[in-house]
């Protein structure tokens, strides 16, 4: 253990880790009828250009007099100068964020947490899978991977929603479609509208129209609502990529995003620390991951 | 180490002068309880007293404190004046308890309220007289090495006083005479004496070995859920845990205005609302999953890094608990697949 | 941007919630410049019965007219506030509101005797008959508890009170625990907020804040006959401040402890 005089002697940095900074909301938009998409940028100039951080990691956001939660960055870090957000009116905090304009300013502090093992990732092939609103941090890595299109492999995106209405991004996933250099797959489980053009049916029916994968050169990144993990998983699974190679990226409660309100917590790591991706290797150890029908009864 | 001998009428004397330090404060009696509380000087305190309520953590991170001024220019620090305090009479399971904290808080992200509080006090440690609660022995934390200032020892006659950290030191220095380095075969032969007394007064029964695999067995266990029938989720557990460091955050506001406060308090993994998300999921909606949690904490893993389990052994949640939930109890039920009476 | 429109209206009950906010001394002046009071009949005259932002409800409901009155509060208000245990869970007076029987006690009270006032009903909470956006519990209520809401609901922002029970408050204050002593205390049941005042005093808590988030009825039911008490004094006596609401959660418990002792 490390000694006290010590840990008090070698401090570098007074910055207070829980101070947020104020960013300016220069655009917001519904993305559907209960998701706004914010883009935001810091009053001070050098906090937008300073701020890196890697696909896959998240911000506190604070809205003042209401409070602070854990937002997950749907930008890029490959495209600098606006931390774009993907926010569903949940609860209260949200509900008081939807209330805000164009031009009025938000709290910011982070990034946090582990984010996408990018380093690994390169010279891998890649394949997304997202449900729902798990398109949010799942967007930074797709976005990610195709600005550094050279240093990747094979590129597939799976994406399922409710309805076409219901489905983040709709418009730029479309256009990704034209490309070449990625196979983007596109499903509602009902199409509403009537004029529908992509597939219908749940997410994992996309595997049986994606091309063959290399499966032990696959990373692959799952996020959507709980419901969606086991089934991709034993898909996934039933493809050969390894386990250490199944990413997922998990929610929690959150107080602090550094590891010292214990919110987080599962079992004894914490999400913001640890987390919030993880692999399947870990959820099979790591009972409280996921929850009951992922890891129960899996032995081999 | 430098280890001092000083008379035990002395002591008197010598916190008398470090008062010049800072607010002295320690173990005193208020009717039934004992808390930590400001003293003016030895007489005020009780010392043979096994612990008190809540842990000195309330010291480092108080129940609730504001972290922040706001208004629409943003948030600003809320430095408040922290006073230089003397804790005397801390026991080596509390400070094997800050210990944990101070890895905690001051690491990674080191959070300055707890660094500003935790570098203005002093800790000056006592040996105490365990009763049938404590299981300090259990976990090892009967005797500290480190992490303290100054600990005394009381061999009846005298104390033996261990300098642990130059601010201890300059403590020592503020009254050199009542200090003396002469060591003989007598004084080791009674610490040794003492050490055996000690371990001997420890009689919980509490018996940690191999907890982490039996844990991980009884995950399952509908041992469990009988526990959980019982709990009353009142909190009070982790309240007076020397290890428990979770806390919550809320804004508050001033009338008429946006402008107001971002305030912490404790929390608990006892809650419903501890692992509550927006939307309305909770990923530990039973009282049972909460309760896994805080003993996997305390007797399976802390946090990763940290690798070992984090109870220090106090006995407090064994003196707290209204239904005798504690880490005697749960270990045994574990252990034995059975909940005592 | 206008004041928002406040009105604040008492039912039945002992009115200590409205006389706690005009208690609020020093910041009394600071909440009447805050928001527009066009009712307030403990405080004011000159009332008018418009359109409001808030109306704070202090009281059950106990008679006919008042919910008539209540009704017509509802209708003009954006956002209804419970305030204080009676308004929230019924108080007192609805203790033995889930076990019926209304009709033969108010008998057994007033007899034959003619009620010139509106007719009487079995007192209840106020959601038990309109929306109720948010509950101010406490006995009375607590004025930073209130004052931290108001200000909160003036912002546009969403009040925040403990969602623990008052056993958190009670050991951030280092007492010692009452249920330890052998002694009947509600505290593992009660929503905090009060600040632990009576058991800092060493008076076991009544409940008067009403039921917390995340009650364990039958750990402390259990608990407390172990300790000796009666099944009768043990429902009595959880029952007296939100009678409604923690009856609901005993039912079935009985049935159990019966079974056990088969």
């Amino acid at each position: 253990m490390k000694r006290l005089h010590v840990i008090l002697d070698d401090r570098e940095v007074d910055e207070n880790p829980y101070q947020p900074d104020l960013w300016r909301i220069v655009r917001r938009y519904p993305l559907t009828s209960d998701v706004n998409f914010y883009q935001a940028r810091a009053v001070d100039v050098d906090k937008t250009l300073t701020m890196d951080y890697l696909p896959g990691q998240f911000v506190m956001g604070s809205v003042l007099g209401e409070g602070e939660a854990p937002f997950s960055i749907s930008s890029t870090p490959s495209r600098p100068g606006l931390l774009e957000l993907c926010v569903r009116k949940m609860g209260t905090l949200t509900e008081t964020l939807f209330s805000l304009k164009e031009n009025q300013t938000i709290g910011i502090r982070g990034p946090y947490g582990n984010g996408f093992p990018i380093d690994k990732m390169e010279g891998k092939d890649v394949l997304i899978i997202a449900g729902g609103l798990g398109a949010a941090p799942l967007r930074s890595l797709l976005l990610y991977v195709l600005d550094n299109r050279d240093k990747f492999g094979k590129l597939v995106y799976l994406h399922g929603a409710r309805t076409p209405g219901d489905m983040l991004f709709r418009e730029e996933f479309m256009q990704l479609k034209e490309r070449e250099d990625l196979e983007c797959l596109l499903t509602v489980d009902k199409d509403d509208t009537g004029s529908w053009t992509e597939r219908t049916g749940v997410v994992t029916s996309l595997f049986d129209e994606m091309g063959p994968i290399d499966a032990a050169n696959t990373y692959a990144a799952v996020c959507g609502p709980p419901v969606i993990y086991k089934f991709v998983i034993q898909h996934l699974v039933k493809l050969n990529i390894p386990k250490h190679q199944i990413l997922m990226t998990l929610e929690r409660r959150m107080k602090c995003g550094i590891g010292k309100c214990g919110h987080c917590a599962i079992e004894y790591l914490y999400t913001c620390m640890d987390g919030p991706v993880f692999t399947y290797w870990d959820v099979l150890h790591m009972k409280e991951l996921i929850g009951k029908g992922v890891s129960d009864n899996v032995i081999a | 180490m430098m280890i001092l001998k000083m008379k035990k009428e002395d002591l008197s004397v010598f916190l008398e002068t470090v008062k010049e330090w800072g607010e002295l404060w320690g173990p005193a009696r208020k009717g039934e309880r004992v808390v930590f509380q400001r003293v003016d000087g030895l007489s005020q305190m009780d010392l043979k007293a096994t612990r008190t309520i809540i842990p000195p953590k309330k010291f480092l991170y108080p129940q609730r404190f504001t972290m922040f001024d706001f208004d629409d220019k943003g948030y600003v620090e809320r430095t408040e004046h922290v006073p230089n305090r003397i804790l005397f009479g801390i026991h080596p399971c509390d400070i094997h308890g800050i210990q944990v904290m101070d890895e905690l808080f001051l690491e990674e992200y080191r959070d300055p309220y707890y660094a500003e509080r935790r570098e203005k006090t002093l800790l000056l440690g006592h040996s105490c007289i365990p009763d049938d609660k404590c299981m300090c022995s259990a976990r090892d934390t009967e005797f500290i090495a480190e992490g303290f200032d100054l600990f005394f020892t009381d061999l009846k006659m005298f104390y033996l006083v261990w300098v642990g950290s130059s601010r201890g030191h300059d403590l020592v220095r503020m009254r050199p005479e009542l200090f003396n380095r002469n060591i003989g075969r007598d004084d080791i032969l009674n610490y040794n004496e003492y050490r055996k007394w000690k371990k001997a007064q420890v009689q919980s029964g509490a018996d940690f070995t191999g907890m982490p695999d039996i844990f991980e067995l009884g995950y399952n266990s509908p041992i469990w859920d009988e526990l959980a029938e019982k709990c009353l989720s009142c909190g009070q557990c982790t309240m007076v845990c020397p290890t428990c460091n979770c806390f919550n955050v809320v804004d508050e506001v001033e009338l008429g205005t946006v402008e107001g406060t971002r305030d912490r308090f404790w929390d608990s993994c006892m809650f419903r609302e501890y692992s509550l998300v927006a939307g309305g999921h909770n990923f530990r909606d039973k009282r049972v999953e909460r309760l896994k949690l805080w003993y996997t904490h305390k007797l399976q893993a802390y946090i990763s890094e940290f690798g070992e389990p984090s109870c220090v052994g106090c006995g407090r949640c064994v003196a707290t608990c209204p239904v005798d939930i504690n880490v005697v109890t749960v270990t045994k039920a574990l252990r034995e697949q059975e909940v005592g009476k | 941007m206008s004041s928002p429109r406040v009105g604040i209206y008492g039912f039945t009950g002992c009115a200590g919630d409205q006389l706690m906010i005009l208690n609020c001394e020093d910041r009394l002046i600071d909440l009447f410049g805050a928001v527009d009071i066009l009712s307030f009949a403990m405080a004011k005259s000159d009332n008018k019965d418009e359109e409001l932002d808030v109306a704070f409800v202090e009281g059950s409901i106990s008679t006919e007219e008042q919910l008539e009155h209540l009704k017509n509060i509802r209708s003009r208000a954006k956002v209804l506030v419970a305030i204080g245990t009676c308004a929230c869970w019924g108080g007192p007076q609805a203790m033995k509101l889930e076990e019926g029987g209304f009709e033969k006690r108010y008998k057994g009270v007033y007899g034959d005797a003619k009620i010139a006032v509106s007719k009487a009903l079995e007192a209840q909470p106020v959601d038990a008959f309109v929306k109720v956006e948010l509950k101010i519990p406490g006995c009375p209520i607590d004025k930073t508890e209130f004052l931290s809401a108001v200000s909160k609901i003036v912002a546009g922002r969403h009040p925040y009170f403990y969602k623990f029970p008052v056993c958190t408050e009670c050991k951030w204050k280092e007492n010692l625990c009452i249920l330890l002593e052998g002694k009947f205390c509600a505290g593992p049941l009660t929503k905090a907020g009060c600040g632990a005042v009576c058991p800092s005093h060493n008076i076991p808590c009544v409940g008067c804040w009403g039921p917390t988030d995340d009650l364990n009825v039958g750990a402390e039911y259990k608990l407390l006959i172990e300790k000796g008490y009666s099944p009768e004094e043990v429902t009595r006596k959880i029952t007296k401040f939100s009678g409604a609401e923690v009856a609901k959660l005993m039912k079935g418990l009985e049935l159990k402890d019966m079974e056990a002792k088969k």
